[in-house]
């Protein structure tokens, strides 16, 4: 599903990422963590594709990101979810047409878009707070908001740079339940936190990051178990 | 492209605009004015081109008679001028009708010619050579020609007047174009900027719209519009205002001494179209220009 070989990212003088190599499996949930600067965030963007590696190739379901036309790769986007710490939501939008957002760029014909970001709301438990706006919202439910933008177009993988970060540990709790359910339902997570609390009782793989290099890495969970 | 996309494009591009209607008040108000200058230049080649192919259809000449000459011999010049080929004779003015005609040119300002005690005004008679003909004929050798005849004072045509108008038309044509050009640079600028600040003011949202999988055109289209209908409004108000301006002055007609009646027409339909398009797709390039700077 997702491969890293050998890829290097500079900017300028600095070093974010060094010779890594990595392999997501289809339909794993993998936490990507470390301290601050570990080259966690430049690592997403490069397997989302809003960067390119300084060496090295990615791969998404056998596509070389490095060889891929920029218009290919904005409809590959629609299959790639991004959810951030600062959740980007449009203020001035509401719940739904933040939501909607997602379809609208794709051309969804109205009343699909009606339907499934109704559909979608509900899912991520923001059911009836359609009309409200992101600033009359709790910082979980803007996550919500942003996860929903993130699921609605089903993407194959879904791609967290620390969601949680802002968060309370309840409603951390909350947002990572719906993370696994999302991940149950087929969709790849790649989790970047360096939140040690996150990891302290999970099982899932996790991958350390220290100064743009793989420092660690736990064991993937055996075939046919996420 | 999905033909719905284009309705949603439109929305964006409107809500730009109201959004940002300060700016963009400053922006359309511009191009007017800019517009306006470059279609009165427009205005005053047409009109200046519209007298001058008047005027050159034919070439007319005044003979003048000396005071006091026979009838007879008036009678001659007439049959003389008559037998001149291409030559057609088209009146004659008596002094009297000449200081009638004179006083009405000078309109409020005729009490002046009150002061003469004599009318100082010769008598001619009016002769046309149609272009076909002329254009053949020496007209000096026309004018040596009837001024040898008795009783002909002078011979004075239009042609040299011409000739001296077309080559200010000429001067008045480059000016425009170097002037209409520097305006259309100042539309593309102005457009360009404007078109800046709303894409900077929306880099945000932009952002966001990338990050769900919008494609460059969803993303750009908006602005090219938006600059296509800064284009559109400012070079429509401007005809507007051009044509409300040409209704006031059209309303008195003009003279100019020793020629006909001008008549001030407006811009054909085609022009002032064609003046609008080039608002209009000026407008988009400046789209273009500000997309393709922010977005590389």
């Amino acid at each position: 599903m997702i491969q890293l070989f050998n890829v290097s990212k500079h900017f300028g003088q600095n070093v974010a990422l060094a010779g890594i190599d990595l392999k997501i499996r289809k339909g794993e949930f993998v936490f990507i963590t470390g301290p601050s600067g570990a080259g966690k965030t430049t690592l997403l963007r490069l397997i989302f594709g809003s960067q390119s590696p300084s060496d090295g190739a990615i791969l998404i379901s056998g596509i070389n990101l490095n060889r891929i036309r920029r218009a290919k790769l904005d409809l590959m986007r629609r299959r790639i979810g991004f959810v951030f710490q600062d959740f980007k939501l449009l203020e001035e939008r509401s719940v739904f047409q933040n939501v909607a957002l997602a379809l609208e760029v794709i051309g969804e014909r109205p009343s699909i878009i009606r339907k499934k970001t109704r559909q979608v709301l509900r899912a991520v438990g923001l059911g009836g707070k359609e009309t409200l706006f992101p600033r009359e919202l709790s910082g979980g439910e803007q996550q919500r908001i942003a996860i929903a933008r993130a699921i609605i177009n089903e993407p194959i993988i879904l791609l967290a740079d620390e969601p949680t970060g802002s968060l309370d540990p309840d409603i951390t709790q909350e947002i990572m339940l719906l993370f696994r359910t999302i991940n149950l339902r087929g969709t790849t997570v790649v989790f970047a936190t360096h939140s040690r609390e996150l990891l302290r009782d999970t099982d899932q793989r996790t991958v350390l990051l220290k100064k743009g290099h793989v420092e660690q890495e736990t064991p993937p969970p055996p075939e046919g178990r996420p | 492209m999905i033909p719905r996309l284009w309705t949603y494009f439109l929305k964006r591009a409107l809500s730009n605009i109201l959004e940002q209607r300060f700016i963009q008040f400053i922006s359309m108000g511009t191009i007017t004015i800019s517009f306006l200058l470059l279609g009165a230049f427009v205005l005053l080649v047409v009109n200046l081109n519209t007298w001058l192919m008047d005027w050159g259809q034919s070439l007319s000449m005044s003979v003048y008679l000396e005071d006091g000459i026979s009838g007879k011999r008036k009678e001659e010049i007439s049959e003389a001028l008559k037998g001149i080929p291409g030559a057609e004779l088209r009146g004659f003015i008596s002094k009297e009708k000449a200081m009638e005609d004179l006083k009405e040119a000078f309109g409020a300002q005729a009490a002046l010619l009150d002061g003469f005690k004599e009318n100082p005004l010769p008598a001619s008679f009016e002769l046309l050579l149609l272009e076909k003909e002329f254009r053949n004929l020496a007209p000096d050798a026309v004018k040596d020609e009837i001024e040898s005849l008795q009783g002909v004072e002078e011979v004075q045509y239009s042609e040299q007047w011409i000739e001296r108008f077309e080559g200010f038309l000429y001067m008045i044509q480059a000016g425009g174009l170097i002037i209409g050009g520097l305006l259309c640079l100042a539309v593309l600028f102005i457009t360009t900027n404007t078109i800046k600040l709303t894409i900077y003011a929306r880099r945000d949202e932009l952002e966001i719209y990338k990050l769900v999988g919008a494609t460059d055109r969803f993303v750009k289209t908006p602005f090219l519009i938006e600059g296509a209908i800064q284009g559109f409004v400012g070079g429509a108000t401007a005809l507007a205002f051009l044509y409300g301006l040409y209704k006031l002055v059209s309303v008195k007609p003009l003279y100019a001494s020793g020629f006909p009646v001008l008549k001030v027409v407006f811009l054909a339909p085609e022009i002032a179209l064609s003046l609008i398009f080039l608002s209009l797709i000026l407008g988009l390039i400046g789209g273009l220009i500000a997309v393709g700077r922010f977005f590389h």
